[in-house]
């Protein structure tokens, strides 16, 4: 990844703020804990016992904005990263509106490809050994 | 790395015929990259970049001679991304009778710079006819609320039980108030903007991982946001939506393989794996969805 001019942001890279700035007011607004949102499960998880790819991430997002770094780790890193990557993008853009001349390229070729499928891999082996009774 | 094509570039003008474009810039050619397919446009041929992927490549002399190469030209549209010659109503209808009926026509004339209009054609279907589903169900689920609450009245002999029911009934009555869902259908173009962009970021890196996502984001959201269009079904209550949703899966493939010229089984798998992903998040967006209604209703 580097950082290069950029012009103001493409109508997805702002669509994409929006999208993190409203998950993450839902995650600070809704009470994930408290019924009725504690009642639904992971279909997947009830059917097999084993966590989904996206498992533990509604929890991230609710400790990490929170603050609450440790427990949004316990329950998912990949999720906590996304949060604070959401985060991250949402403020950028809204840098880029206000005349920030400057944008992260990321180029997504064959070595980044192998770091989502390990991240990935890595975080659902990580809740699924977590979570296991 | 490899050798790209390379074809001389039409220079269309209105009214004009085409023409190749060393008669118009001289020394230009449009080339493809071998790794991510995209066309580019370089004034020099040999080793090079490719200013998309940043994979190396070499671009060749060009042939003497006339030109013989295809030409290189750019999709036209669809007939709603070209809504302002053919007309807004007439824009709608013919895409929606091309997703429905020729999908992979409707996918291959899509633009890739028009992410506005597809972002308003999937806002628009859906949250149109999500907001006209959830306003018929309740109106058509009324009157069987009323019959369940007897029938589980009967049923319940225990009273904390028999209360617990009546509660729940109290609960989904004041949610089906002509205020709530008409909060809920307002909000509706909210949802669907968040739900088609959680979707189609999951989808294309699902697509990324897997080597599949060959023309970038933009291909991804084409695909998505067009097939969304047999979620007009929602609007017809009970089946409607399921017939819609796994509709739009089936038209989601089509448009993977499609926009980013790609295998059926690479499509397959870059649209079906996400649904593993999703499985919590859609469960977590009907929770959230259920508490606003019952914010809206005010139980505490």
């Amino acid at each position: 990844m580097r950082i290069a001019r950029a012009g103001p942001p493409s109508i997805h890279a702002a669509a994409f703020a929006g999208v993190a700035a409203m998950l993450l007011l839902a995650a600070t607004a809704l009470p994930l804990d408290a019924p009725v949102l504690a009642l639904f499960a992971c279909p997947f998880r009830t059917a097999t016992g084993w966590p989904c790819l996206g498992c533990g991430f509604t929890h991230a997002f609710q400790f990490a904005v929170r603050g609450q770094l440790g427990a949004a780790l316990g329950a998912s890193p990949l999720g906590t990263l996304l949060a604070f990557a959401g985060a991250a993008h949402a403020s950028w853009t809204a840098l880029r509106f206000a005349g920030l001349p400057w944008a992260p390229a990321i180029a997504a070729g064959t070595r980044m490809r192998w770091a989502c499928a390990v991240a990935l891999a890595a975080n659902w082996i990580f809740v699924a050994v977590r979570t296991r009774p | 790395m490899g050798e790209v094509a390379i074809a001389r570039v039409a220079w269309k003008l209105p009214k004009r015929t085409v023409r190749a474009l060393l008669d118009v810039l001289e020394g230009g050619v449009l080339a493809r990259c071998p790794s991510c397919h995209n066309t580019f446009s370089t004034e020099r041929t040999g080793r090079q970049i490719c200013p998309v992927c940043g994979k190396p490549l070499v671009v060749p002399e060009p042939q003497a001679g006339p030109p013989t190469a295809e030409l290189v030209s750019e999709p036209q549209g669809t007939p709603w991304e070209r809504r302002s010659e053919l007309g807004f109503w007439q824009g709608w209808a013919q895409t929606m009778q091309q997703a429905l009926l020729e999908p992979g026509r409707l996918f291959a004339s899509a633009r890739l710079d028009r992410a506005g209009a597809q972002l308003g054609f999937a806002i628009l279907t859906t949250s149109v006819f999500w907001a006209i589903g959830q306003i018929l169900e309740r109106l058509l689920l009324r009157g069987s609320t009323d019959r369940m609450r007897e029938l589980f009245g009967a049923l319940s002999q225990n009273p904390d039980v028999a209360q617990m029911m009546q509660r729940m009934f109290e609960v989904q009555s004041r949610a089906n108030s002509p205020a709530a869902v008409l909060a809920l259908a307002a909000l509706t173009p909210a949802f669907t903007f968040v739900l088609l962009y959680v979707s189609a970021g999951i989808t294309h890196v699902v697509a990324a991982v897997l080597g599949q996502a060959k023309r970038g984001f933009p291909a991804t959201f084409a695909a998505c946001a067009y097939a969304c269009a047999p979620l007009v079904l929602l609007a017809v209550p009970a089946c409607g939506s399921i017939v819609g949703v796994i509709w739009l899966v089936v038209l989601t493939g089509i448009g993977m393989k499609v926009t980013h010229r790609i295998s059926t089984g690479g499509a397959a798998a870059s649209v079906l794996v996400p649904y593993f992903v999703l499985c919590c998040l859609l469960f977590l967006a009907v929770g959230a969805s259920a508490l606003a209604l019952r914010n809206a209703a005010g139980v505490p």
